[in-house]
């Protein structure tokens, strides 16, 4: 097993470790997911040719492609897809947040009579 | 006519007490003053005890954001209530003025006489007229030549928040930028809005120790950048 390949799997299972202590047992379903993604991922690392011979079996040259590749787009689609979310929300805080502003303003001024008698005649 | 004066406020209580106080001296001056005071989300909110009593000729409109959104919405809040207002006979030229003390009374009515005089867009412009920080300067003269090339607007100083506007030009302007991106959208509006009449006016800006603790810095800027960049990717374009 190479320094890489050790340098990997610890990098793998350490951030599993920190995200099960910091989770403290939320969100069970995507810490589920994340576990099956990255066990998933360390079989690959821990044995390359496995994803070699996957990757030779669709047409793509390195096994390692045969994954980065969908990932990339993934990720890049997701990021999109929270930002545009994050800024629906976003938007949706505004329009609350700005209705109660207006719906509670209060104005402060002389009532017209009361300012009619103390304006200086013109 | 009065006029309108919008002012965002967050965290400001010395600041805009003093800056509440001086509109309120020149308010018979001005032909009359409302202010469209939005608190957005200061901790502790904006409390009655720092507003100046009305007058005849000084009125005030306060309302609070719940949580803090940012200066381009307490602006947005603070332009629907002056829009809506039923204050008669309405307002003759409705004023864009930050609340921490660094814009003056004689600024704003240089703004509003623009307007009296025929502008339907009035932008302050410090250059000239203010001792600005050599950081300051560098990071603003940046930000004109990108807002010139976005914008087509050739305007001296880019992020001045002294601003005037009749009413029909300041209905052309909703703002959805929440935060300091808001300076470079009202540009984008006002220069798509179609033939209005856009001057600059001398304003000066006063940098004091307070001032510059709350004033945009090159992080700022790069914030900027990605509310325009996320608003083109997602929003409505202006």
């Amino acid at each position: 097993m190479s320094l890489a390949t050790v340098a990997l799997l610890a990098l793998v299972f350490s951030l599993l470790v920190h995200d099960w202590s910091t989770l403290r047992g939320k969100n069970r379903r995507a810490f589920l997911l994340q576990i099956v993604v990255f066990v998933a991922g360390a079989f690959f690392i821990a044995f390359p040719q496995r994803a070699t011979e996957l990757a030779h079996f669709v047409g793509i040259g390195r096994g390692v492609d045969f994954f980065l590749y969908p990932v990339v787009i993934w990720l890049v689609r997701e990021s999109l897809l929270t930002r545009r979310l994050r800024m629906l929300d976003r938007e949706r805080i505004t329009q609350i947040t700005r209705a109660l502003a207006i719906a509670e303003a209060r104005s402060f001024e002389i009532p017209s009579a009361v300012a009619r008698a103390e304006a200086p005649p013109s | 006519m009065p006029i309108a004066i919008l002012m965002p406020a967050y965290n400001e209580a010395g600041a805009l007490a003093r800056a509440l106080a001086a509109i309120r001296d020149t308010a018979e001056r001005l032909g009359g003053a409302t202010v469209f005071l939005v608190d957005d989300g200061s901790e502790p909110a904006v409390g009655i005890d720092i507003l100046p009593a009305p007058s005849p000729h000084f009125r005030l409109v306060l309302a609070r954001h719940v949580v803090n959104l940012g200066q381009g919405a307490a602006l947005e809040t603070a332009r629907q209530l002056a829009l809506t207002s039923l204050v008669e006979p309405g307002f003759e030229a409705y004023i864009t003025m930050d609340a921490d003390g660094q814009h003056g009374v004689e600024d704003v009515a240089a703004l509003a006489r623009a307007i009296q005089d025929g502008a339907d867009v009035a932008f302050g412009n410090r250059f000239g007229t203010s001792d600005v920080p050599m950081t300051r300067r560098i990071l603003l003269r940046a930000a004109r030549w990108f807002e010139q090339e976005l914008t087509g607007l050739h305007l001296n100083d880019a992020h001045n928040g002294l601003r005037a506007f009749s009413k029909s030009a300041l209905e052309l302007v909703p703002i959805r930028q929440n935060r300091m991106a808001h300076a470079t959208e009202i540009k984008q509006r006002v220069s798509r809005a179609g033939p209005l009449r856009i001057v600059e006016v001398p304003v000066t800006v006063a940098y004091t120790r307070e001032t510059l603790a709350k004033g945009q810095r090159a992080a700022g800027a790069i914030d900027i950048l990605r509310d325009l960049l996320q608003e083109y990717l997602f929003g409505e374009h202006p």
